[in-house]
């Protein structure tokens, strides 16, 4: 179809051929302004590696950091754990109890009374007196009773005198009069400590 | 389109635009397509795993993630701790210490029952044979080995356990409450249960304060570890407050064995004993035989487990003719040189009057009246008043009402209505029987006279604390108010003084060489639980403070049922000494130096 106006065109005539021709508008080119393209591509592929770089290796410290923090909590609960165990044997040290125990093994008693020296003047305030043994007091609880079924009350026999033996009861009475005195004795402890 | 690119002179780029246009068009549809087709494959994948993951194996995942704990989401709660009960000086009376349960699966243990008992008796304290029997069991995958071990003991258990590669054990939180101390004042504390609920005491009366708030952390791990960014709220615990009391722990430790042996020794029931800062009404020490170890309650027998010397009440005997006297010369009837005829026995209404030693007709003073504990001498005196007036003071110095020290269930005693007073009923109450008081109300109203007539309401906390009723008690906030005249309690005091003389007074034993004591004792029938009558045993009682002329302590000691004859002078006097020296001492108080008053006893 183009060739067919072009040949239609051409049988025109022609006239101010020149002019014409001169006249015709032509698009002017468009000016190749072509940027260098290789630091905009460095620069881009530079954000785009750093990032993802930057991104694992901040993943990755952030991970290194979650396994110290692990680590480190571990580390503290034992740590606390053990400052705890060392509190309660320094509080086992502190109990009065121990520590009066130890003090009565050294030999010590509690005073019998209080007596001051005053340092200003040298004074001595109150009257002071020795401690003795009569001083010191039971810190110990007393032993556990044995429950009183396994607190049998004594048997008492009572044995009837024996007849042969009448003319050894004449001489020696002391031997005769042992067996039912060591049972009233007997007797009489076990009532003591039943109380 | 090969016209195109051969186009006729003169007309070059006109005709050669068309046909390119067509070629670009035709090459970007060629590469959307090829793109979409790419795209469409690469979705059509991501859809398929889609499906695979959500639709198909989903329950197989889940299953998967649920049995690896350690991955997933996590929440467990941050147990808080529970707040400290220290003495006044900060030594801790009870504490919390992170602890663990040891438990085992015997289905796993079975076959190295031997080596892990071995290595659980050697470490733990429990029993060998009893722990191989737990470990061997069937039927079970469960059993406890042992509760409450503290949390570094365990680990320890757990490390060699893992380092003989021994397995089968394991370990829980499970929080442990230490009374270091054992028995010092355990009276007070209370316990708590297995459970970690508190039972008694004061762990009970506060434990909303001590009590702090659970929080809990929720996140996401991976292998145990925390997945950084991943989903994590925490809520942190708010640790419970502590409480501090005026108790000193080493004076409460002194004073319960003091107390311990006077009881055991005199063969009584039980005894209390109260160690009171005279001027604050703070309680240093209150102690109660028998008493139990906090750490073990349950091996005590349960009527141990509580503080006799709150909750219970008994008549206080001639401890309270102190008040009387004190009540009479506040009112002016009476001064601590008064003569009275005191016969050898009274008799009023239908009964008669006896004091507890034989004696003809004395010419005694009201000081000798209180020095040799005389009950006609002072049912004489205190015939001066009417039942009103002597009922009013005495409720004054606190009898019949409760304390004020704030504890619920403290007993309130026993002070009859004066409208219901006989003649009788006024002159038993003058020298204490037909009243009844807790020692700690007792201690309270014998302080009034150490603090110069001014009674200071006591307490056990120090600073101030909120009981689990909102009511808010502590040294704080306590009253104090004017019972009786400044003088009428500097005259009583010296007529306590006499008590404690060697020759004259009835607890020589009390006395403390180079300084003044005032103190009063008191043996006074005791009304048997049986019968609910006085059934002949006593109660001995030694009230008693120093020194005389500057009180900075008071120390009051009550022996229940002693079986040794004994009364209050010879029972109460020889542990108020003892309690009293060791004060001084340890509070570093120099006697005063001034004469003790010379009151003539008799006339």
């Amino acid at each position: 179809m183009s060739t067919l106006m072009t040949q239609a065109r051409n049988r025109v005539p022609r006239f101010a051929e020149a002019a014409v021709e001169r006249a015709r508008l032509t698009v002017v080119p468009r000016r190749a302004t072509r940027a260098p393209k290789v630091p905009f591509v460095a620069l881009v592929s530079l954000l785009l590696v750093g990032g993802v770089v930057g991104l694992l290796l901040f993943n990755t410290s952030m991970q290194q950091a979650s396994f110290v923090a692990t680590e480190l909590e571990a580390t503290a609960a034992t740590l606390n754990a053990k400052e705890q165990a060392l509190q309660m044997q320094l509080d086992t040290l502190r109990d009065p109890q121990k520590v009066a125990s130890r003090a009565r093994k050294l030999g010590m008693v509690p005073a019998a009374s209080p007596a001051f020296i005053r340092l200003s003047d040298g004074k001595i305030l109150g009257n002071p007196t020795v401690a003795d043994p009569a001083d010191a007091m039971r810190i110990a609880p007393l032993p556990t009773q044995k429950p009183k079924n396994l607190r049998p009350d004594p048997v008492i026999l009572e044995l009837p005198p024996v007849k042969t033996a009448k003319k050894k009861a004449d001489t020696t009475p002391a031997d005769a009069g042992n067996g039912p005195a060591e049972g009233t004795k007997k007797q009489h402890t076990s009532a003591a400590s039943g109380e | 389109m090969t016209q195109g690119r051969r186009p006729a002179p003169g007309r070059p780029r006109s005709t050669s635009r068309a046909p390119r246009k067509r070629s670009l068009r035709g090459a970007s549809l060629l590469r959307l397509r090829v793109g979409f087709v790419l795209i469409a494959m690469v979705v059509s994948v991501f859809g398929a795993r889609l499906f695979q993951l959500q639709g198909i194996d989903a329950q197989a995942y889940a299953a998967k993630a649920e049995a690896n704990q350690a991955t997933g989401l996590v929440t467990h709660t941050l147990p808080a701790t529970r707040g400290s009960i220290v003495d006044r000086t900060g030594m801790p009376l009870a504490e919390s210490v992170d602890g663990k349960m040891i438990t085992a699966d015997p289905t796993m243990t079975h076959d190295h029952a031997q080596e892990i008992a071995k290595v659980l008796a050697g470490r733990l304290d429990i029993d060998y044979f009893e722990t191989l029997d737990k470990l061997r069991q069937t039927d079970t995958q469960f059993r406890y080995i042992a509760r409450r071990v503290p949390a570094a003991q365990a680990n320890d258990v757990m490390a060699e356990l893992e380092a003989r590669g021994l397995e089968g054990i394991a370990t829980d939180p499970d929080p442990v409450r230490d009374y270091p101390a054992h028995d010092v004042a355990a009276n007070l504390l209370g316990f708590l249960g297995t459970d970690g609920k508190p039972l008694a005491g004061f762990e009970r009366l506060f434990n909303a304060m001590l009590d702090g708030a659970d929080g809990s952390a929720t996140y996401e791990t991976g292998a145990g570890n925390r997945i950084p960014l991943g989903d994590n709220s925490v809520i942190p615990p708010q640790a419970g407050e502590d409480l501090m009391l005026t108790i000193d722990r080493d004076v409460q430790w002194y004073t319960q064995r003091v107390l311990r042996q006077a009881v055991q020794a005199s063969g009584g029931e039980s005894g209390a004993a109260v160690v009171m800062d005279s001027r604050t009404g703070e309680v240093l020490a209150l102690a109660d035989h028998p008493t139990f170890d906090a750490n073990k309650p349950l091996v005590s027998p349960e009527s141990d487990l509580g503080s006799r010397a709150l909750y219970d009440v008994y008549e206080p005997g001639s401890v309270q003719k102190v008040l009387t006297a004190a009540s009479l010369i506040d009112a002016g009837k009476v001064t601590p040189e008064t003569e009275i005829v005191v016969p050898p026995e009274l008799p009023r209404s239908d009964r008669v009057i006896h004091d507890y030693w034989d004696h003809g007709r004395l010419r005694l003073t009201l000081t000798g009246v209180i020095a040799k504990s005389s009950n006609i001498g002072t049912v004489l005196a205190a015939d001066e008043f009417s039942p009103k007036e002597l009922h009013s003071y005495l409720a004054g110095f606190g009898l019949g009402k409760k304390s004020g020290v704030g504890i619920p269930g403290e007993a309130a005693g026993l002070l009859p209505p004066w409208r219901d007073w006989s003649q009788l009923r006024q002159d038993t109450i003058s020298f204490g029987q037909g009243v009844s008081v807790n020692a700690l109300q007792m201690a309270t109203a014998v302080n009034t006279i150490a603090n110069g007539g001014v009674l200071i309401e006591p307490s056990l906390v120090k600073g101030s604390a909120t009981t689990k009723k909102g009511k808010v008690v502590g040294s704080a906030t306590t009253d104090a108010r004017r019972v009786i005249s400044e003088q009428a309690a500097q005259m009583t005091t010296e007529m306590m003084e006499a008590v404690t003389d060697p020759e004259e007074g009835t607890a020589p034993a009390a006395a403390i060489e180079g300084y003044r004591v005032a103190g009063k004792t008191g043996t006074a029938q005791r009304v048997g639980e049986d019968c609910g009558c006085y059934d002949g045993t006593f109660t001995v009682s030694f009230a008693g403070f120093a020194p005389a002329d500057d009180p900075r302590f008071l120390v009051y000691v009550v022996v229940q049922d002693p079986k040794n004859g004994g009364g209050g002078g010879s029972i109460g006097g020889p542990a108020f000494h003892k309690i009293m020296t060791y004060l001084l001492q340890k509070y570093a108080v120099p006697p005063t130096g001034s004469a003790p008053p010379d009151t003539p006893l008799e006339w």
